[in-house]
């Protein structure tokens, strides 16, 4: 077909167009009301997911802020999981929140000083 | 309960950032035809000045949601202040930064016809130093962008408005030297 013959068309002669819009693409027809529904349903969605994430992945041991919060409460467990003193005093961690006290106990019965073989 | 404030803060936080970038993105639009396939430039800047009944909520739950935690260790001042947290004062000042330029940005706008237009432009372009801001607070403190897909997506779409702005910016500066 060739084109020559068919009659050129100002950019009054088709209404919505301008000059230079036929090298464009042809824009969207989505109507502003559902771009801002479709922008608050995505951001919604963002929320609930990331809220979903955030609770079953409550702590991120590689996030990159460590408040110091966590760090004592860190400290205090593994002062609670060190080997207990057997001195029967009552040791405290460097928080003062965990009380660790001794589960040996003294007795009345004679020490056994000897063994099977000595 | 405080833990629950600290979900609330994560969430709000990426979802503040989403509707960051799609306010950044419909406000590049118009020039670099980046939405043009979905719809016309009118409804693009329609849903720009929409965005913010979006972003302020989203920005608001965030930082009542941090104030609230009592692990954030988050101060009134804080949220005003950049660089004055007891730990991490680079990523939350940031963040801090990327608020006080969102108000200003958001006030600006609303004042823009008490305001010349060279003024009021000045102003909204303070919008792209907010966004930068809030792209390194959340990457130097956002828990959740340990996770590999929401730091993909994070990373994406914040390469994704650099492109365009530099593309945005690269035509700008056409028309300068085409008036010139």
């Amino acid at each position: 077909m060739n084109t020559h013959h068919l009659p050129l068309l100002s950019a009054k002669a088709v209404p919505g167009t301008q000059p230079g819009a036929a090298r464009r693409k042809p824009a969207g027809k989505v109507p502003a009301w559902a771009l801002k529904l479709g922008t608050l349903f995505t951001t919604l969605s963002i929320f609930a997911g990331s809220f979903g994430y955030a609770t079953t992945h409550l702590y991120a041991t590689n996030a990159p802020l460590q408040p110091a919060t966590i760090a004592a409460a860190d400290s205090t467990s593994v002062a609670s999981t060190g080997t207990p003193s057997t001195s029967g005093s009552t040791s405290t961690s460097s928080t003062a929140t965990t009380t660790l006290t001794s589960s040996v106990r003294t007795t009345t019965q004679t020490a056994v000083t000897t063994t099977r073989h000595s | 309960m405080d833990l629950f404030f600290w979900e609330l803060a994560r969430a709000s936080g990426l979802a503040t950032y989403a509707a960051l970038c799609i306010a950044v993105l419909t406000g590049l639009a118009p020039r670099t035809q980046v939405l043009g396939f979905l719809a016309q430039n009118r409804a693009i800047r329609a849903l720009h000045d929409w965005t913010p009944w979006i972003i302020i909520p989203a920005a608001i739950t965030h930082v009542v949601a941090l104030l609230l935690d009592a692990t954030a260790q988050i101060s009134l001042l804080d949220v005003v202040v950049p660089f004055q947290t007891s730990y991490g004062q680079l990523a939350i000042g940031l963040g801090t930064i990327s608020l006080d330029l969102l108000v200003i940005v958001l006030v600006t706008t609303w004042m823009r016809r008490s305001m010349s237009n060279g003024a009021w432009q000045l102003f909204h372009r303070l919008s792209y130093v907010g966004f930068v801001a809030m792209f390194l607070h959340a990457v130097l403190s956002g828990t959740d962008l340990a996770s590999p897909a929401i730091s993909v997506m994070t990373w994406a779409t914040a390469l994704a408005i650099a492109y365009y702005s530099l593309e945005r910016a690269g035509k700008g500066l056409g028309m300068v030297k085409a008036r010139a």
